[in-house]
């Protein structure tokens, strides 16, 4: 039961997500803050700048007789530059500052690239009584290095803390959907047969009707290995009763004797139980063709020819047990079946009518086109059907107790296929005419 | 011996009666799981021959009703359920045996008599009261080597009081034993017999208890 690799997994994706949610909202953190530390510092260092240039415009309004340059006092001092010019001429300036003016600009801020290949900030201040013009400048590099340390501290315990954190949202997720693996793996243990329904005590909420889903499932699945169970069951029943009956009535035969009587009558038994097996052997195969080949052609059937000739061909099995039958079937009644079929479906309809109902009773046969559709109706003069009996019609083998006849249980099933088959419908119910059983076959009208 | 027959199929019911009649059993033949449990109650039959597919009440029901009853008739269950938990629930739920449809008559009545056997603690099929054997699946009694020719009716008293040997039975329970349902017994006919299987075997084979019935002693006294 290993899902493929090509299969997205919950846990994959759970954790992918809320990490890939992190590190941007981490991301998100660190741009908002280099950007405000970046402002913060360009403040800080501008205001810096704007002093020290005020200072020495002060200062240059003094003395400005000759040009000098100003000492080196600390090893961190390049990293700043002045040049202070009155009336045009260098006065004053660093040792680093060249004779080049920093920037073109009089007045306020600006960022320059010097000839040394270095970004400067460089601001200008101009006095306009003596002509002064003062320009400091600093590198912009040592601004960013500020920036930079600045960042690293902030950044890196959270580069650190991010596998850490991944790891432990690994182990969290894998906890949460631990109910999940362990559903996995009580289905995985169990016999191959089992269907009994799982626990739903201790089941998470979101996992609950999933499981009843699960449950459902496996009842119906439960079901219907009972019904086959039960089938099979059945089927060897039927098959092996009249079997066994043959088998002993031979043997009772033979061992008769010298009673004529007791011979003739097993012999006679055996005869019957043969025919019995044969019938039920013809219904298996029926329904077996039915149930392999379900899409018959169906062309335009006379129902009252096929009524009459099925009727035919039953009258001596019902004139051997004194019962009538009556077809009322004069009007010619197309309906959509294939005609070999639609005589099993009559055929069956009377044999049961038949075969249920005592020596001497009355069969009816009806075809009537008059109602919406066609309708074919069996009716019989024998006990009928209490509602449970027909509540089961159609179990294969089911048969109605205490009858003494010896049908095979499945003529309903094989009808009720033909039905489905046909797209016809049958309604069972009591016969008002002749007091038993009444079976109609209703067939939708065609759409012309 | 009267055995109880549970089968609801006419044609199989019809056969296994006249097959067991055949073997030399009184049969009783009933076609539904309520009057299968109602006699087997009874407790009158040396055995039962029991199909699991009954109308009314399931064959297995039956036999569970039956054994928490106390009933401790052998029971043959004879079934077309073939698959082995329907024969492992059959012999747990205390059947005797377990046969599957369709079965040989000379083999059910084989069976039948070796249910009967083993539920009296016999381990041979020949009962023996000094010179007097009687084998029960040749229907055969002699005296001292020579067979001796019994009717059927003698022959079944014979084997009631033997393979009951050291039990006094009573008229009505010889009766039972012997006589299956749709048989008049007139008042005497078991003194009539016993009559004649005294003529026949000699007179102290089977004593009269007075006022209680007859028994065979389970050994003859020593001379």
């Amino acid at each position: 039961m290993n899902a493929p690799r090509k299969q997205p997994s919950l846990q994959n994706r759970l954790l992918l997500l809320v990490l890939g949610f992190a590190v941007a909202v981490w991301l998100g953190a660190a741009v908002i803050t280099w950007r405000d530390a970046q402002h913060e510092i360009d403040e800080l260092l501008d205001g810096h700048l704007a002093q020290a240039a005020a200072l020495l415009l002060v200062q240059a309004q003094g003395d400005h007789d000759d040009v000098s340059d100003a000492p080196v006092l600390h090893k961190y001092a390049p990293q700043v530059v002045f040049q202070v010019f009155v009336e045009g001429q260098l006065i004053t300036r660093s040792a680093n500052a060249g004779q080049q003016p920093l920037s073109q600009r009089d007045e306020g801020f600006s960022t320059v690239r010097r000839e040394d290949g270095e970004l400067w900030r460089v601001v200008s201040a101009h006095e306009k009584h003596h002509d002064i013009t003062v320009l400091v400048g600093e590198k912009v590099k040592s601004r960013r290095a500020i920036l930079w340390a600045l960042m690293r501290s902030l950044l890196q315990p959270l580069l650190l803390a991010l596998p850490l954190f991944g790891l432990a949202l690994w182990w969290s997720v894998r906890k949460g959907l631990a109910p999940i693996r362990a559903l996995r793996d009580t289905l995985e243990r169990r016999a191959p047969h089992t269907v009994e329904p799982l626990l739903l005590a201790r089941m998470p909420r979101e996992l609950a009707p999933l499981v009843q889903t699960l449950n459902g499932l496996l009842e119906r699945i439960d079901q219907m290995v009972q019904i086959e169970r039960r089938f099979t069951a059945d089927a060897a029943h039927e098959l092996r009763t009249p079997i066994a009956a043959i088998r002993a009535q031979a043997q009772v035969a033979m061992g008769a004797g010298e009673d004529e009587a007791e011979r003739n009558h097993a012999l006679q038994t055996t005869l019957a139980g043969c025919d019995r097996a044969s019938h039920l052997i013809d219904q298996m195969l029926t329904l077996a063709r039915l149930e392999a080949a379900p899409a018959v052609q169906a062309g335009d059937v006379d129902l009252s020819g096929v009524a009459r000739r099925v009727a035919g061909e039953l009258v001596h099995t019902a004139l051997r047990r004194k019962q009538e039958i009556s077809v009322l079937a004069d009007v010619a009644c197309p309906v959509a079946a294939n005609e070999l079929l639609l005589g099993v479906l009559v055929r069956n309809l009377l044999d049961n009518a038949l075969r249920y109902s005592p020596d001497g009773a009355r069969v009816e046969l009806t075809v009537n086109a008059n109602a919406p559709g066609v309708v074919l109706t069996v009716q019989d003069s024998g006990p009928g059907m209490t509602q449970e009996a027909i509540a089961h019609l159609g179990e294969r083998f089911f048969r109605v107790l205490g009858s003494e006849q010896t049908g095979s249980g499945l003529g309903w099933s094989i009808v009720r296929r033909l039905l489905a088959v046909f797209g016809a419908q049958a309604q069972i119910g009591r016969s008002t005419e002749l007091g038993g059983l009444s079976v109609a076959v209703r067939w939708p009208a065609q759409p012309r | 011996m009267r055995i109880l027959l549970a089968e609801d199929d006419a044609m199989l019911g019809d056969g296994l009666r006249a097959g067991l009649r055949q073997a030399g059993f009184q049969v009783d033949w009933v076609r539904d799981g309520l009057a299968a449990q109602r006699e087997l109650c009874s407790g009158v039959y040396a055995a039962a021959v029991l199909d699991l597919g009954l109308p009314l009440k399931d064959g297995l029901e039956v036999l569970k009703a039956v054994r928490e009853r106390k009933i401790d008739t052998p029971i043959l269950v004879l079934t077309a359920r073939d698959a082995v938990p329907d024969r492992v629930v059959g012999l747990d739920t205390g059947a005797d045996d377990y046969v599957i449809k369709p079965v040989d008559l000379h083999e059910l009545a084989a069976r039948l008599r070796s249910l009967v056997r083993r539920a009296l603690g016999q381990l041979q099929d020949t009962l023996r009261y000094g010179t007097v054997e009687l084998n029960a699946s040749a229907r055969c009694v002699s005296l001292g080597g020579e067979v001796v020719l019994l009717s059927m009716r003698e022959y079944d008293l014979l084997h009631a009081l033997m393979r009951n040997a050291g039990r006094v039975l009573s008229r009505e329970q010889l009766e039972q034993q012997m006589y299956s349902w749709g048989h008049e017994v007139e008042s005497n006919t078991i003194e009539v017999h016993i009559h004649h299987l005294r003529r026949k075997l000699g007179s102290e084979l089977i004593q009269t208890v007075r006022g209680v019935g007859y028994m065979v002693q389970r050994d003859p006294p020593s001379a």
